[in-house]
Order: C-alpha cells, then sequence, then structure tokens
C-alpha cells in the first residue's frame, strides 16, 4: 500500500516564471527505499521540501495536484503537526544542529522536547535512536565539537527520535568526505533494513545501486524514468543530460562499445563489473 | 574554535543544585542592595562577605578570581580614576594633577561607584559560573517564557563562535587573495566591505537552514512543550527567593527613611 502519494503535483517558487516541479505523481510503498537522481536544478530538493510539508507551509508560492502522506494531505495539516508524519535532513550537518543544546544527547531530544514528550518516554527513545545509530559514544560531547560524518548522524539521530513515517533525505552526504560518507550510509543500511520508508536523493549513484528498491531520475521537474536501480541508472536517456552515472556502468558501456563487455545488463556496482569483466 | 560555550563551570555544590531563578534572583538581589543601600561601604562588604564566600561554597573560586584578575578589579579601577579625577563635587583638594583636582568627595564618590561596578560584575559571574544557560532556559521556559525567546539567548550563545571561526576563515581567504587587513587605518577599513559581505549574506542563508532544521523538529509545535532536564524547585528555592525580595524591600525602605 502506498504510503507517499503524489498526484499532479506542480509547485513554483514565489517571484520565478517555470515551475520547480510539473505534474508529478509518485507513489511510494510503506517499508520501500526510494531513491531519487536528477542533474542540479532538476527540483530534488523541491521534491524533498514538499513531501516535508515545507512546500507550501515554509516556501509560499504556487501549490497544486495534492500530497498524500498516511492519507492525510499535507495542504490540509500544519508544519507542526505533519513534521510526525516525514522526518526531512539535508546536506548540511551544520545547519541542522539547533545551537539550542549543549550536547549531543539533549540535541537529539530537542524534537521531543517540543512535541511534548513526556521526560521518561524521551529518555529510552534518545538512548534507543542512538544505539540504532552508534552514536551512543557522543552523548555527552557537543554537538559542535563533532566530525561532519558525526555531525549529520546526529542529524538524522534527531530526525529518527521523532518516529516519522516516511524519512526524507536530501543529500545528507554531499558535504561528506569518504568516511563520513561510509558513516552516514551505515545509518541509512539499518534503517532500510528496519522495513522504514526512505525517499533519498543521493548523487552517489554507486551507494545507490546497494540500496535503493526503485530509483526516480528527476530533469527540469519532470520524473523522466522511474523503476528497478539497474534498469534506471544503466538507461541511456540519463546520458547528456547532466545525470551521476556510476563509473562502473560508464566503464562497461564503453567496453560494449570495443566489444569487450559481453553480458545484456550494463553493471551498476563493483561486485557486477568485477564478475562481468572477469568473463 | 570548539572552545567553551559558556561561563558555566560544572561542579556538585549546593549552589549548583539551587534552581536557576533563585539564582538570578541572587544575583539580582546583591546588585540592587549594592545599590540602594545608602552606606558607602555596603557594595565593599557584598563582595567580601556575600559574593567570595558565595563562589567558594559554590566550588567556583578560582575560575571567580581568575575573571576578578582580568576584569572585575580593571574595570572597576579604571572607573574608580575617571571618577576620582573627572567628578566635579566637593571643596576639600587632597592633591592637583596637572589641571584635575581630587577632592575628598570624588575619591568617596569614586569609590562607591566603583565597588558597586564590581559588585555588579562580579555577581553576575558568580551567577554566570554557577548556572547552565541551558537549564536556565530551561526553567524559565516552563515558567512561561516564550520558547522562541530562550532560543535566542542560547542559539547566540552558540552560535556567535562559530560566527567569530567563520570570520576567520574569510579573513584568511580574502587575504590570500591579496586584501590588505594590516596595514594604514584607511585600508583596513575598505577591507571590511569584503569581509562583512560574505560573513553576512553565508549567515543569513544558513538562518533560513536552521529554521527549516528546527522547524523539522516540532520547533513550532502547539503541544506544551516538555523538558528533559528534571530542573528542581524546592521549597527552600521559594524561601530563599521571597526572602531574597524581603531584604530588597526593607533596604529600599532603609534608603528612603534615613534620606
Amino acid at each position: 500500500m502506498a504510503i507517499v502519494n503524489l498526484q499532479n503535483v506542480t509547485y513554483k517558487y514565489p517571484l520565478t516564471d517555470s515551475p520547480a516541479l510539473q505534474n508529478i505523481n509518485l507513489q511510494v510503498k510503506e517499508g520501500e527505499f526510494l531513491a531519487v537522481i536528477g542533474p542540479n536544478g532538476a527540483g530534488k530538493s523541491t521534491l524533498c521540501y514538499t513531501l516535508a510539508g515545507f512546500v507550501p507551509h515554509f516556501f509560499k508560492g504556487e501549490l497544486t495536484g495534492t500530497v498524500e502522506v498516511a492519507s492525510q494531505e499535507s495542504s490540509k495539516s500544519n508544519l507542526s503537526e505533519w513534521v510526525l508524519n516525514v522526518g526531512l535532513a539535508f546536506q548540511n550537518p551544520f545547519n541542522q544542529i539547533s545551537g539550542a543544546k549543549f550536547t549531543v544527547f539533549e540535541e537529539i531530544a530537542f524534537g521531543l522536547e517540543n512535541t511534548g514528550v513526556p521526560r521518561d518516554e524521551m529518555k529510552v527513545r534518545v538512548e534507543d535512536a542512538m544505539k540504532l545509530t552508534e552514536i551512543s559514544d557522543l552523548a555527552d560531547r557537543s554537538p559542535y565539537s563533532l566530525s561532519g560524518g558525526q555531525q549529520q548522524r546526529v542529524a538524522l539521530t534527531s530526525i529518527l527520535v521523532m518516529q516519522p513515517k516516511v524519512l526524507v533525505l536530501d543529500e545528507p552526504t554531499s558535504q561528506m568526505d569518504p568516511i563520513g560518507t561510509r558513516e552516514v550510509f551505515g545509518v541509512i543500511r539499518t534503517m532500510a533494513e528496519k522495513g522504514m520508508t526512505v525517499v533519498l536523493v543521493e548523487h552517489k549513484v554507486e551507494w545507490i545501486a546497494n540500496f535503493a528498491d526503485r530509483v526516480v531520475a528527476l530533469h527540469e521537474g519532470q520524473i523522466i524514468l522511474d523503476g528497478k536501480p539497474r534498469e534506471v541508472l544503466t538507461s541511456d536517456a540519463l546520458l547528456d543530460k547532466g545525470f551521476g552515472i556510476s563509473r562502473y556502468t560508464s566503464v562497461a558501456r564503453k567496453a560494449k562499445e570495443q566489444g569487450l563487455w559481453n553480458k545484456a545488463d550494463l553493471p551498476i556496482t563493483l561486485g557486477e563489473a568485477v564478475e562481468g569483466f572477469r568473463k | 574554535m570548539h572552545g567553551r560555550l559558556s561561563f558555566y563551570v560544572r561542579r556538585d555544590s549546593a549552589i549548583h543544585h539551587l534552581n536557576p531563578l533563585t539564582k538570578v534572583v541572587l544575583a539580582l538581589s546583591i546588585i540592587l542592595v549594592a545599590f540602594i543601600a545608602p552606606w558607602d561601604w555596603t557594595a565593599t562588604l557584598l563582595f567580601f562577605l556575600v559574593i567570595v564566600p558565595l563562589c567558594f561554597a559554590g566550588k567556583v573560586s578560582r575560575e571567580f578570581f581568575r575573571s576578578a584578575t582580568r576584569l572585575i578589579i580593571p574595570a572597576s579601577g579604571f572607573i574608580f580614576i575617571m571618577q576620582a579625577f573627572f567628578q566635579p563635587v566637593g571643596q576639600d583638594i587632597i592633591f592637583k594633577f596637572w589641571f584635575l583636582d581630587v577632592t575628598q568627595e570624588s575619591l568617596i564618590f569614586a569609590f562607591r561607584t566603583s565597588t558597586r561596578i564590581a559588585v555588579m560584575i562580579s555577581s553576575f559571574t558568580f551567577f554566570l559560573l554557577t548556572t547552565h544557560p541551558s537549564e536556565l532556559m530551561s526553567d524559565l521556559t516552563r515558567r512561561g517564557l516564550p520558547g522562541q525567546f530562550a532560543y535566542v539567548i542560547i542559539s547566540s550563545l552558540q552560535i556567535l563562535p562559530q560566527m567569530q571561526a567563520k570570520a576567520q576563515t574569510i579573513i584568511s581567504a580574502q587575504r590570500s587573495r591579496g586584501l590588505d587587513t594590516e596595514s594604514t587605518f584607511l585600508k583596513r577599513a575598505g577591507a571590511i566591505v569584503p569581509l562583512v559581505g560574505p560573513l553576512v549574506f553565508g549567515s543569513l542563508v544558513e538562518v533560513e537552514e536552521r529554521a527549516i532544521a528546527i522547524e523539522a523538529r516540532g520547533f513550532t509545535s502547539t503541544h506544551k512543550k516538555t523538558s528533559l532536564q528534571n530542573i528542581a524547585d524546592s521549597g527552600m528555592d521559594k524561601i530563599m527567593r521571597w526572602v531574597l525580595l524581603g531584604l530588597v524591600i526593607t533596604t529600599l525602605v532603609l534608603n528612603i527613611w534615613l534620606s
């Protein structure tokens, strides 16, 4: 059953002429891991803001169509209620630290304090969430004294602790080094394994290939492809449009032109590439 | 960059366990009594007989004396000298320095003013050393202070050091591209624009992102907020606050009665 349901969604930011999203129809099943790819300016962040209720409750402008999560309609709810449906984490970990708390433990509890969770339950939920994302050892540190990867894990934990029905991640590793990226994807993997519904916008397609159940390609505000990771990530429709393409796919595509790749499908992961080239 | 974000020193003392509001009332009462009391020696006595013992009781005497030598003594010393020389009161000239006369009255006035300022700074110092800012704000929010107001106070404590660090990065970046920030005054003044521009605009962008981040965590939720910290407010705290208020009123009455 679809937990996220977008019907004919078109959105224009204030003072702009062209829509950032055009006629988007998108359903995400409960427990599904959906990855969204697209070049810069494709509308990926706008899609995240729309799912998370910031369009239209924070960013004004014109929104048409319907955005439903768990059978509730976004335009009929308010932002502070909607955040309990959809959790949003984004690129810059530094700007996601509230600034209101002095330790990581307090930082993670911030959202629960705001939504009126009783103290005893709050402590248990914070501890559980920190265990899940493996940051229990950071509990007493200042959020500002952490590395980028650690800060991003704190930001993710701060959202997870609120137990949203859907987790929306807007390029959570774009400012991370390889170590930070691995740390953050470790958390995302745990979420996927727990059966959480995740919508992940990401440029690092090699990671998507390992996680996603389904991939949507967004271009100039429209969905141009929607399907299984292999189908979408190896599609010729992505070429020359500024999409990030896995280096494994690119190498195999070149090799295929030279007659050096004999398999029917192009690879999307390192393992597949190694296997294909061995043959 | 990640230095201490507040003056608070974590210790286990009776003072630390007092309710934050009680400490606010205590610090303000000391200051008010120092300023209202009609006697010249009140502030000095308050400093030595109240504030210093309180700092010992709060196990923050070392930190207190460090700030006393760095801030309280220089600030009140400066005020003493300025008042003694430039306060045009009294006739009994004790000594002359160039065209400036120091009279007995101006000396007394300077003594009274500088000791009051010393009490004011040291009372706040004591308060800041023993009160965690987030505990204070949680307690005040629970008592009805708007959450947004508390957020502004607390976040500026944390975000200002980050902005300082960012300003330093921008200075380094602009200097590496040849911007002169160290020669004549005029050149330095001209260098302000390429330094302040990126800092201000960068911060404005950050404000939007931070607003989204805290909204995503229910900051404007209409639920009644709860607090992670259980901040005790004992009967003793309540009694202390009433006694302190009584002391301030008594001092006020004495001042009016004696004048």
